[in-house]
């Protein structure tokens, strides 16, 4: 018993792998078969015969075909084959499945007619955005993204406080995706929240981030109130950061007030927000945040000043001087960060003001203490001359 | 009663215990079955080319332990650098190499000093510096020698992202492992930590860190280790997690939740088995703390390592191994049979006890007594013959019934040559190489009892054929930020 148990296990794994090989093969030849007949449907404007007596597993063969076309074609050939697979009987097959009690033909329903299907089946779709299995519901979003039409980002929109976190991100993706359509239904979410106070809930912090990806500048309003008002903490930062995102100046005083949030991550986005926004009126404000006591402020105002060209690069230079050391360190690896020490370093043989500004800042540097990096360019700068004066300064400072 | 009784009594005793350990396994293996075929299922519908492009999902912290490793960290770090995870950063820990690690790691990514602060919430031995990388989300942090386990508890305190995932730095990682890796604890707030399969790299086919084709190697000893790990992690692993009893997740490549991790204590410097320390004491402090909460394993995130191809490092392995069990369950033994530890402490801990633990001393009293009970005439053949079917015929079954699983369901292994292999590997096993096995598991307990503490060494020969890999390592003692998402909380920098 134990032995043909045993042998049995044998010829089960080395079966599994013979009837794969021969599936494949014979997979490949239908294939073969009905792209044939996929094509001639496409291009001649006719349906060709075959492609209407198929059932079962053929029609499945035949969708994936077809998918495969739709991401290739487009225009009139594309709508075509939107009509081909009505034509064929696709549409209603999936229809029917995904009526199906198993969850993976559900699956497999939803995932094609997000292919085949239209506004018409938005309702159908919609209904597996609350099935218990997290995979169903992705497809069913996924399906409702490639319809795309505003009634299915406000079905998407809906979901966006789902308690899985997976499903959450599944829908602002989606929601991105859909694009300008989805702005309205996204500016409902945070109007929704402010208005019942549910600003602690999950929606509204996905809505500020999808409509900053979105750069939706219709958001504005609703995204400035967020970013002052929110009552949770994430909504206020995501808020100020899709406020950076879109980049009107006339934000900038949301974003001054942002800056002195009592919550650092508001108080960080609004730094990341205001050098996005790159208006030179941010630059004491910024300043101001690189000595803020928590780092990740620190780091994203300076690195804000240092996207800020020549006056930015002097408010960040002007902190090497500065009594506080952490806003120093601070300033010396933005400095190094942003390539700014190695051009600046380049410029010391040059004579005149751009010279003895780049000497003035090397100096301050090594006063602040940043030597090693200095002491590694004064080996590897390819001008020689810049070399000398570097480890002439390096030399002159740390004696 | 005589000589004789005594020793079919203990035969019988050994029997019972070969049946019921084998048919544990088959339950396992059961529900090992079912789960890689939901798995398996789901993967269709994973969108996984989505979640790499996502501007929603988790940041991820990757921590890589260092230790003399010149040859091959600039290699390995890019590699990692270029895993498909839509935000991701790598912590590099240099933990006191005697070697140019460092300065390798400096010329490679142009690092600059960085002033990120480190919160040291762990016990760590003392850091030098932190650099950063001016052109890669690559941190390295400098710090004394301490060990892996010092090393790794520095990589999860600088770690600047909510999701951790620690690995080995001479691991081979396929390009969307972390993607899914990640993916149950996005799924799930309630999944604390996730181990990933680990596979046999001998043999296979590398170019620039990533894998071209999975192959068996031509020595046997890489090729029996090949069928344990198919029954370790895709039979075994995948039922543990099912029930929520994983007590290991690979050091070589796992991902936690730095909250937890920094709760639980991170790793402890004074076991050889930190993994399944760490893991179990997970268990422990999520149980204490009355949170609901899920250890999962995912039979698909490829992490490929180098395993032993002689007996004498195998051995030194297979001792450590054994060590940090014991190590373990003594440190838990509290959670035994403690219902307050729900399954871990019903089903898990008493499991690792009865049949890991004591597996050895019982299999190796059985080959004794059925010896001497064949030389003295008390055992039969009938008996004779029930006993090998148990000890033997249901060691091939499972051995055998874990290569159908990854064939049925997994398919790494393409070539027919390979799998006839694996399937031959699969019955031989259990004639020899599995016995062998026994025996050094058992002489790890008088190690254990002389508190050896000792890690042994493990040669590598390295991955890539195409290029000079340096002389063998001995890793065993080894151990860029996105400006506008600050991380986790429990990074924040303290100014005081």
């Amino acid at each position: 018993m134990m032995i043909l148990l045993n042998v049995l296990m044998v010829v089960l794994t080395l079966g599994i792998k013979g009837l794969r090989s021969v599936r494949q093969r014979t997979t490949k030849s239908r294939k073969r078969r009905l792209e044939n007949a996929l094509e001639n449907s496409i291009f001649s404007d006719e349906t060709d015969p075959a492609l209407l007596k198929l059932d079962g597993r053929d029609l499945d063969l035949l969708a994936s075909l077809m998918i495969d076309y739709l991401y290739v074609l487009s225009g009139e050939q594309h709508d075509r084959l939107v009509r081909l697979a009505e034509e064929v009987g696709l549409v209603r097959r999936y229809l029917e499945k995904l009526r199906s009690r198993g969850r993976w033909r559900k699956a497999r329903a939803a995932e094609n007619l997000g292919h085949f299907g239209g506004p018409e089946h938005i309702d159908p779709l919609a209904q597996l955005l609350s099935h218990p299995d997290e995979t169903l519901r992705a497809v069913a979003a996924r399906a409702l993204a490639r319809i795309g039409t505003p009634e299915a980002a406000r079905e998407l929109a809906r979901q966006l406080g789902d308690t899985s976190e997976l499903t959450r991100l599944r829908m602002a993706e989606n929601l991105e995706r859909i694009g300008a359509s989805s702005i309205e239904p996204l500016a409902e979410v945070l109007e929704k929240a402010r208005e019942s106070g549910e600003g602690r809930l999950y929606g509204p912090v996905q809505a500020a981030r999808v409509l900053g990806q979105l750069r939706a500048a219709e958001a504005r309003p609703a995204l400035g109130h967020a970013a002052l008002f929110g009552e949770n903490v994430d909504l206020r930062a995501k808020a100020a950061l899709a406020l950076g995102k879109i980049g009107d100046p006339d934000d900038l005083p949301t974003l001054f007030t942002a800056a002195e949030d009592e919550a650092w991550p508001v108080r960080a986005q609004a730094a990341s927000s205001l050098g996005a926004i790159g208006d030179l009126a941010a630059i004491p404000v910024l300043r101001n945040l690189t000595l803020d006591r928590e780092w990740w402020v620190r780091l994203n105002a300076s690195r804000s000043l240092a996207n800020m060209g020549p006056e930015g690069e002097r408010a960040l230079t002007s902190l090497l001087e500065d009594d506080d050391r952490y806003a120093r360190d601070r300033a010396v690896a933005t400095l190094e960060e942003r390539g700014i020490t190695r051009r600046v370093a380049e410029e010391l043989a040059v004579p005149g003001e751009r010279g003895d500004s780049a000497r003035a800042m090397i100096r301050a540097m090594v006063r602040a203490g940043a030597t090693r990096y200095l002491g590694r360019l004064a080996n590897t700068m390819s001008d020689e001359d810049a070399r000398l004066a570097l480890r002439k300064i390096l030399a002159a400072e740390t004696s | 009663m005589n000589l004789n009784d005594i020793i079919l009594g203990v035969n019988y005793f050994v029997l019972g215990y070969f049946l019921l350990i084998n048919g544990v396994y088959l339950i396992l293996y059961a529900i090992s079955f079912a789960e890689i075929a939901d798995y398996v299922r789901r993967e269709v519908f994973s969108g996984l080319p989505e979640l790499f492009t996502s501007n929603y999902a988790p940041p991820v912290s990757v921590v890589v332990p260092a230790y003399n490793e010149e040859a091959t960290i600039a290699d390995s770090v890019r590699s990692f650098l270029t895993l498909h995870y839509p935000l991701h950063e790598v912590v590099v820990v240099n933990d006191g190499s005697k070697d140019d690690t460092l300065d390798v790691l400096m010329e490679e990514f142009d690092l600059y000093e960085s002033d990120q602060p480190v919160r040291v919430q762990l016990d760590t031995a003392p850091l030098r510096g932190v650099y950063a990388s001016q052109t890669e989300r690559l941190i390295v942090v400098d710090k004394e020698n301490g060990g892996k386990a010092d090393a790794l508890n520095v990589g999860i305190c600088a770690a600047n992202y909510p999701l951790v995932c620690c690995m080995d730095a001479d691991i081979i990682l396929e390009e969307d492992a972390l993607l899914r890796i990640a993916r149950p604890m996005i799924e799930s707030s309630e999944v604390a930590a996730v181990g990933g399969i680990i596979r046999v790299a001998n043999g296979c086919e590398f170019e620039k860190g990533r894998i071209i084709q999975a192959r068996t190697p031509s020595k046997p000893l890489p090729n029996f280790q090949i069928v344990e790990y198919l029954r370790a992690f895709i039979a075994s692993r995948t039922a543990w997690s099912k029930l929520n009893c994983l007590l290991i997740i690979s050091g070589a490549f796992g991902m936690f939740r730095k909250r937890d991790l920094i709760a639980a204590g991170g790793y402890k410097h004074d076991t050889v088995g930190e993994d399944m320390e760490l893991t179990t004491r997970i268990h422990r402090t999520l149980r204490e703390n009355n949170r609901k909460y899920r250890l999962s394993f995912v039979p698909d995130p490829i992490a490929w390592t180098e395993v032993p191809d002689t007996l004498r490092v195998l051995r030194r392995q297979r001792d450590r191994w054994h060590r940090g069990l014991i190590d373990t369950l003594v440190r838990h033994r509290k959670m035994l049979f403690n219902p307050r530890y729900g399954a871990v402490g019903m089903i898990g801990m008493p499991y690792f006890l009865l049949f890991e633990f004591l597996g050895p001393i019982i299999e190796i009293l059985g080959y004794a007594t059925f010896v001497v009970g064949l030389l003295l005439g008390a055992i039969n053949a009938p008996f004779a013959l029930a006993f090998f079917l148990a000890a033997v015929g249901l060691g091939v079954l499972l051995s055998t019934a874990a290569v159908f699983l990854e064939e049925l369901r997994l398919e790494r292994y393409p070539r027919w040559r390979d799998l006839f292999k694996l399937t031959a590997y699969g019955i031989l096993e259990n004639f020899g190489y599995r016995q062998i096995n026994t025996l050094w598991r058992a002489f790890a307990m008088v190690s254990f009892l002389r508190k050896n503490q000792s890690w042994g060494s493990m040669e590598r020969k390295g991955f890539d054929t195409n290029k000079t890999k340096g002389k063998p390592r001995k890793p065993e003692n080894s151990a860029g930020l996105e400006e506008t998402e600050p991380p986790d909380a429990s990074n924040r920098a303290k100014r005081t």
